[in-house]
Parts: C-alpha cells; structure tokens; sequence
C-alpha cells in the first residue's frame, strides 16, 4: 500500500487534470509528427530553411554555437533560405568498433566477439518551422545494432519574444520526449560529450536517472524563459508513456521504471559573452518517484537529481576552442527496489562527471579530449552482477579526431550533405568498481577499452 | 521517500500550473504589444539581432556593428548578400541564406532602423598604433598606394551614402574587411585598388583607430 502523505483532494484534481493535458499533448504531438531518434546532429533541413551552412549553428555539431542557441531557443522558426522542400533530413551512421579483448559470446546478438562492423543508426528526421512561432526537431531512429524501430529525441516547440526591464526576453514552451533534450548548451546529458559511442563495447553500469533514464519513455512539458541573452530558466515535468503507448513508439518498455505522478525538471544557467567567447555556468536537476521495472505492490524509489555544468566557447574565424564539463549528484532511495531485491541499501548516492575540450580548425578538422567518471554508494544487490566489488565506480578517458569535409556547404550535386568522420578511442582507469577482474570472471578494465571509427551523413 | 511522493506530484503540478499562467500572460503581452517598425521588418530584424545584437552593437567581432550605419551603404550589402555578388567567405556562411529572401521593401525597412540606432562608443587602443592609424587614415600612405580614406568615409569616418560609417566597428571586422578588398575576396574594384598594396601593419594601425572612434 502507498501512504498517501497529506495529499489534498484539490491537489489530486489538479494531478488528474495535468495527466489529462500531457495525455492531450502526447496525441497532438504524436498527431503533428509523422516521424519523430537519438544524438540528432546538424540537421540539412535547418541548413535548407535559413539558407546558412552548418557552420552557422554548429561549432563542430553537435555543439551550438550562440546563434545556434538562439536558433533553438526562438523555436526552430528562422527562415531565410530558399529552399522549398520540406524540412525533412536523413541520417544514416556506421561504424568499426575494436575493444582490446573481445566478449565471448558476440559484443551483441548478431555480432561477433569484436572488430565489429555495424549500421549504427538509420534515422529520418522533421526540422524546422511549422508556423510563425512554432517549430521542430523531430527523430526517428532504426537502431541497427537493437534493430529496433522507435522514436528518438523529439521537441516541439512555440517560442516568442517580448521585452522584461527593457531587456528581450524570449520564452517557450516545448513538448518533448526526454529530459535536457530541450538544453542548448552541450553540457547536459541529452546533447552532451561523447556525441556517439559504440553500442558494441561495455561501459559503465551506472548512470543517474537524468543522463537518459527516461529518453523516449516519458512525455514532458517544459516552459523556458531567456532574458537579455543572459538567464536562462526553465522548468518542466515528465510523466511516464503507458506499455503500450511506448510499444506503439517502438521503445521496448521491458525494465523500464514508470514515474509515479510527474517528475519536475529545472533549469538555470547564466551565459556572459564578450569578443569571440562566451561562457555558461548552470544548474539543472530532475526528481522522481518510480516503480522500479513497473511492478505496483512493492511501494516505490525516489531519486533527486542536481547538477551543475559550465561551457567556454571561443569562436575565432577559422578556428575555436570549446569546453564543456558537468557534474551531477544523485541521492536514491531504494524503498521498492529494496523490497524487490533489487537494492540491498535503503539509499545510494551516485555522481557522474563528464568534462572534454575540443579544438577545431576551419570548422573541418577537430580534436577532442575528455575524462568521464562516476562514482557512488556500493551496493551488492544493484551491482553485483557487474561489479565484483558491488560499486558503481568507473572512469576514464576519451580522445577523438574529427574531419567534417561540409561544414562550409556540401558538394554542388547535393549542397545539404553533411558527413563527419571520427576516430575514438575509450580508455578505462576503473570499470563497474575495479582496474583487474572487475566482473569477478576474470575481466580487467582495461578490456573494455576501444577503437570507434564511424562516418555519419545527413541528407 | 514514499511519504513525499504526493505532495511532490502535486507540488510539481502546481508549478505547472503557475508556470502556464505566466507563460500565458508573456504570450497575450507579446501579441498586443505595438511594433513599432514594418511585421517584415520587425521579425526579421530579431533573426539579425541574433549576431548583430539586439541594440545592433554585436558582441563577437565576427559580426559588423550595424547601429548608425549608412543607410544606403546597408541596402546595396543586403543586395549584394541576395543577388551573391558580395562572396567573401563569412558572405557565404551567413548572410547568402540571412538575404535570399529579403524584398527591396524588407531591406529598405531594415537599412533605415539600423541606421536610426546610436551608434556604438569607441574602444581605446595601442596609443602607438591609433596615432599612426588616424595619420593613415588622414593623409593615406604614397608609398603603398593608399589614399586618403576621410575623402570618401568622412572626417570622423561617419560615412556617407554608399560609403560605410567605419567608427566604432571591430576592429578584427575591419582588419578582416581590408585584408578581403586587398586579395579581392571582398570584390569591389574601388577599394581593391587602394587597399591591393597595404600593409598587414597599417591595416593592424587603421582598424585600432577606426575602433576607438
């Protein structure tokens, strides 16, 4: 039984009705979208609408530069091309993963146990205007590894501008499917580093509910306000699709935990500019109550989510430098999971940290460098199976080189094609809570260490 | 805590509501408020905004500072970025696709508001380099083919018609607009000729003195 607290009637109501409105908007939005994916890039149909090369947008995609920002923040509705064709773009990735000791068994069903070949992702995109003040991005996604066909990353938006002290303040409101989608500073987990990585390679078991826990399962409604080009806020709440909703949407809702009620998400971020940088410094932060894997009965888990993040940019004319880290703490309590047997503490703390810089020249070649870790309350019952040491404690480090021969326009057949070419490699320190037999079946971390080339169009 | 979780739901939901509420109010304050320039023109003047700044006065010096800039100099810019006769580089990046589908009415109207805003303050330099670059810009240098540039700019390079006001600007904008019209990147016959035989120095010293005005 759940204790209902001091839970007022009129509050209910209120909660009734809300559902009712997120139901209503998940249909319009489902209604409005024909197609809807994941790590959704420079997209050809934004080029195509305001006449801009890439480059315009993108610091190297998927970062935002400013006017990139603004771009989403005004609701995908700039125009200025013209082109006539709709805003619908493709895209289409794979890849060559290499790990340093293969996974007996295949790396995924289907594969072999390494040097794998893969379609990473097939998606079709809508981007762009839809009326004066509203606009989209919307994915679909064929996971070729899964070979799954689902949505992906969605946020449909309304955007206008009005003036507050005698300053511009543009604000919104977005429909979207997954918490931080609606971010525009590359700091927080939907848009953040590493861009793609290899589904055909171990990582970390961990990860805290706002680094993609509910991508694609929830709905959420957000408001977003950005004044003088300075503060930004934004407040929202998430609420869970049914089984069969996620089903119609190709997401496979099989372990997936529902939120009870709403989940909130907030923002704010402060973003100074002066010459060729630009600097943020933020808060954002999600909490939830939820039923572990959705079996009712055993009462349920919540868990608060803050993080804090900041990004340097500096925009030279050929050439940029790019920072971006955050950091997010996340405080479990595992009532239900507990009950389950799923968590042997009562309450676990986690925190991720995510920091790279990047260098890029004439917006075509970059380099990338970044550190990952995450670390947190040991735990037997949530860990055990990874982790012989029963702890969540992972870190490591990436490098990238990057070619993106069409940033600056594509080739005079087809000017919209954007291609990106990189070359990753993922080292370990520590995986799943150890440097040697980590799993306990005699596996180091550093086996899980990998080579990730991939190429990446968009038409 | 299972004890929190309603009021946390209905806390949450009635930030929603409060939230929808002003989110409401900015909406119906945005729609009554009275443009006071052209529909065309005003929503198209905040897609410029985005680089060139609210007040015209942009931040990053990849974009030119528009406020009190000649009208006439900003329609023949804007035709030039429409019709793709003006093609150096950031031409293409930006303001081809920014033009493509400005008419002659929407450019009018966006030439005379930027020319209507103040323009921006100037911002000191190299003492050294201001004094050398107000002499160039004064006198002009024989030896490398460079005229006298108030002719045409104006004494206090305010500009004049077709001619563009160069006070207060960038300076990296200007150094990269010289440097354009030297290797004609930037064609226009006039100023290639004098600018095809000056230095990166005076180019350096002319742009500091043009940004401290």
């Amino acid at each position: 039984m759940q204790h209902q607290g001091n839970f007022r009637p009129a509050s209910k109501k209120a909660i009734r009705l809300l559902r009712r409105l997120v139901a209503a908007t998940a249909m319009a939005v489902l209604g409005l979208i024909p197609v809807g994916i994941r790590d959704a890039e420079a997209l050809p149909s934004f080029a195509r609408q305001t006449g801009q090369e890439c480059a315009a947008c993108h610091n190297g995609f998927p970062e935002l530069t400013p006017y990139g920002r603004l771009f989403k923040l005004n609701g995908y509705t700039f125009t200025g091309g013209n082109s006539d064709l709709p805003p619908i773009a493709a895209m289409v990735y794979g890849s060559y993963t290499h790990t340093q000791a293969g996974q007996s068994g295949g790396a995924a069903p289907g594969y072999g146990s390494n040097n794998n070949l893969t379609l990473d992702q097939a998606s079709l995109f809508w981007g762009g205007k839809i009326a004066d003040n509203i606009g989209a991005f919307a994915q679909m996604t064929y996971d070729g590894v899964g070979k799954r066909l689902s949505w992906d990353n969605t946020d449909v938006r309304y955007a206008n501008t009005t003036s507050l002290l005698g300053s511009e303040l543009v604000f919104g409101l977005s429909l979207n499917n997954n918490p931080t989608v609606t971010d525009v500073w590359n700091t927080t987990p939907a848009w953040g580093y590493p861009w793609v990585a290899s589904a055909l390679s171990i990582g970390p078991a961990a990860a805290t509910i706002v680094e993609g826990g509910f991508a694609g399962n929830v709905v959420g409604a957000n408001i977003y306000a950005y004044w003088n080009r300075l503060i930004y806020a934004e407040a929202g709440v998430y609420k869970t699709l049914s089984n069969r909703s996620l089903t119609t949407l190709g997401v496979d809702p099989t372990g997936s935990s529902s939120i009870k009620n709403l989940a909130p998400y907030w923002r704010l971020a402060v973003e100074p500019k002066w010459g060729r940088s630009s600097w943020e410094a933020g808060l954002f932060g999600m909490a939830a109550t939820m039923v572990p894997g959705r079996v009712s009965g055993f009462g349920t888990d919540h868990a608060v989510d803050v993080g804090i993040d900041t990004q340097y940019q500096f925009l030279a004319d050929r050439d940029s430098i790019s920072f971006q880290g955050s950091w997010i703490t996340e405080n479990q309590s595992l009532s239900a999971s507990q009950v389950l047997g799923n968590a042997s503490n009562g309450r676990d703390h986690l925190r991720s940290l995510h920091a790279k810089a990047t260098y890029y020249y004439d917006q075509t070649y970059g380099a990338t460098f970044g550190y990952f870790k995450y670390d947190g309350t040991s735990d037997a019952n949530q860990y055990s199976a990874v982790s012989a040491a029963n702890s969540p404690n992972s870190d490591g480090w990436i490098a990238e080189l990057n070619y993106i021969p069409f940033n600056h326009g594509g080739p005079a057949f087809w000017p919209w094609l954007n291609m990106k070419l990189g070359l990753q490699y993922t080292w370990y320190d520590k995986l799943n809570g150890g440097t040697t037999n980590y799993d306990g079946a005699g596996h180091n971390a550093s086996d899980a260490n990998t080579l990730y080339l991939y190429s990446w169009f968009a038409f | 805590m299972i004890e929190t979780n309603a009021p946390t739901g209905a806390r949450a939901g009635l930030a929603v509501f409060g939230g929808m509420a002003i989110f409401t109010t900015l909406t119906l304050l945005a729609s009554c408020a009275t443009p006071s320039k052209e529909d065309a023109v005003v929503g198209t003047e905040h897609v410029c905004s985005s680089c060139h700044g609210v007040d015209g006065k942009s931040v990053s010096p990849t974009f030119p500072r528009l406020a009190g800039q000649q009208k006439a100099y900003l329609v023949v810019q804007l035709k030039a970025f429409r019709d793709h006769t003006r093609a150096d580089p950031h031409a293409h990046t930006y303001m081809w696709g920014m033009a493509a589908r400005l008419d002659d009415a929407t450019i009018d109207g966006l030439a005379a508001f930027y020319a209507s805003l103040p323009p921006a303050e100037g911002t000191p330099g190299d003492p050294a380099d201001v004094a050398a670059g107000k002499k160039l810009f004064a006198e002009g240098d024989d030896a490398h083919n460079v005229p006298a540039c108030g002719g045409c700019h104006g004494d206090q390079a305010q500009g004049g018609d077709v001619f563009p006001r160069l006070a207060g600007q960038h300076r990296d904008y200007i150094e990269r607009q010289l440097a354009a019209f030297s290797s004609n990147a930037r064609a226009n016959q006039i100023m290639h000729d004098n600018m095809k035989d000056i230095t990166p120095e005076e180019i350096h010293q002319l742009a500091a003195y043009l940004r401290s005005l």
